[in-house]
């Protein structure tokens, strides 16, 4: 059996996670200040309660699902797996992205990357709630299907079928920014 | 399979979360379907794009600073604690007798020049010199106090460039003693900082971006309009910024997240 974290250590390990639970809450909420408070919180709720985290366990799986359960109680006005409108939809270019990682990049890929970024983040809030949530977990945040499950208290089949139709919406918003192996052949 | 039924199962493979059975399912009906097999490519695709969408998506600058200055989060125990030397030399096993002359010897110790071989670039010296001082092979000079150390820094290159200078106390780190070194015929300037079991490192001299290795990762701060390079090697990373004619690089064990967000934290554009 693993020794308990001290709460320094937990605290610290738990910051590592800082990028990912952002990266969760702005696809969450509407306003960007919203996420950073919704991340500062979720990281108060976990620090009152990490002695209930099991060393040894998923931290990172542990901390978003304390954010999902806080941004429920406290930002969702209905239930779960409803579908919502967002009004973050009609802002387009979303400044979120502005760290642009590359061998060797030019402003002219700088531009590329971060508009591509920002279609992406456009797109994603023009989903279902429902849609959107399985995506920023699976594909963001590389969670595995029991583990997505598991942070919204949903059925393993559930994930997958709200991948399977969150993709083929976005993909339709998308589709021009997209290539695919047999895009780059017909380029050739 | 009927495509149909085939949607979710591409789904999952995409994401390679399925059963053996389901995977020798999905993929004889691939074989056969050239379309399913294009929606496989398409979703393949989509797939990296949001995940590299969202790996370009970082908490900024003070988010980070609120939550390490939130005392519900970090309580002021956690932030500071001890006297000053306790908090210099966390781990320091003997009396304080022995400290003050273990301190007295290293204050009159002369600045430690190297010379390393012309091919190796600055930048990667600076993180050999980093494990030299952790390994205790690089005596630093350890100062009363950080202003000290720093009037002390500037004098030893004769007032060419100052120190950078960072204020890690909410990581309850201090400068704990600095250096002079030459590399390659040009002078850097070392401050050691630690606390709490952790260590950062900044090297400063001057000259340009091209003083970063070939092979870096490249961060712009869209904010401060400053461009910054990250590195690593054997454990150790590294952040590099130029303000002005000077060149600060940032050496640690702390992630490269954190350690990034506090260089960006505290630079000023030239």
């Amino acid at each position: 059996m693993k020794r308990a974290l001290t709460r320094e250590a937990f605290s610290r390990e738990a910051m590592g996670y800082l990028d990912h639970l952002y990266r969760v809450a702005v696809h969450l909420v509407k306003e960007p200040q919203e996420a950073e408070d919704l991340v500062q919180e979720a990281y108060v709720r976990a620090l009152g309660s990490y002695e209930q985290f099991s060393p040894g366990s998923n931290l990172k799986a542990w901390l978003t699902r304390i954010l999902y359960n806080f941004f429920f109680d406290n930002y969702h006005q209905k239930r779960r797996w409803v579908s919502v409108e967002d009004g973050a939809a009609e802002k387009e270019g979303s400044s979120y992205w502005e760290r642009v990682p590359t061998e060797n990049p030019g402003p002219e890929s700088d531009i590329l990357l971060k508009e591509l970024s920002t279609k992406i983040s456009d797109a994603l809030r023009k989903i279902p709630e429902e849609f959107r949530l399985p995506i920023t977990l699976v594909d963001m945040g590389d969670f595995s299907y029991a583990e997505a499950a598991e942070i919204l208290s949903c059925p393993v089949g559930t994930i997958r079928s709200r991948l399977s139709r969150g993709r083929r919406l976005l993909h339709d918003q998308l589709n021009e920014y997209v290539t695919t192996e047999e895009k780059k052949r017909v380029k050739i | 399979m009927k495509c149909e039924e085939a949607q979710e199962f591409i789904t999952a493979l995409v994401d390679n979360q399925v059963s053996d059975e389901e995977r020798s399912l999905v993929e004889s009906h691939l074989k056969d379907c050239q379309r399913c097999r294009f929606s496989y490519e398409q979703e393949q695709a989509l797939k990296r794009e949001i995940g590299a969408a969202g790996a370009r998506l970082h908490a900024p600058v003070e988010l980070r600073s609120k939550i390490l200055s939130d005392r519900r989060i970090f309580p002021d125990s956690e932030r500071s604690s001890g006297t000053w030397t306790e908090r210099i030399f966390p781990a320091w096993p003997f009396p304080r007798p022995a400290l003050a002359l273990a301190l007295a010897v290293v204050l009159i110790l002369p600045i430690l020049y190297f010379t390393r071989t012309p091919s190796e670039p600055i930048s990667l010296a600076a993180l050999e010199i980093q494990k030299k001082i952790i390994g205790g092979e690089v005596s630093v000079r350890k100062a009363s106090n950080p202003d000290e150390l720093r009037k002390w820094q500037i004098r030893a290159v004769n007032g060419e460039f100052a120190p950078m200078e960072y204020d890690l106390s909410s990581m309850n780190m201090l400068p704990a003693g600095g250096a002079g070194e030459e590399i390659n015929g040009r002078k850097m300037l070392v401050t050691y900082y630690t606390g709490k079991g952790l260590s950062v490192t900044c090297f400063t001299f001057l000259g340009t971006e091209e003083d970063a290795p070939k092979s870096v990762t490249v961060f712009f701060d869209n904010a401060k309009r400053i461009t910054f390079y990250t590195f690593s090697k054997d454990g150790f990373n590294a952040v590099l910024h130029r303000k002005g004619n000077v060149i600060c690089i940032l050496v640690s064990k702390i992630p490269m997240d954190e350690l990034l967000a506090i260089v960006r934290a505290q630079a000023r554009p030239s």
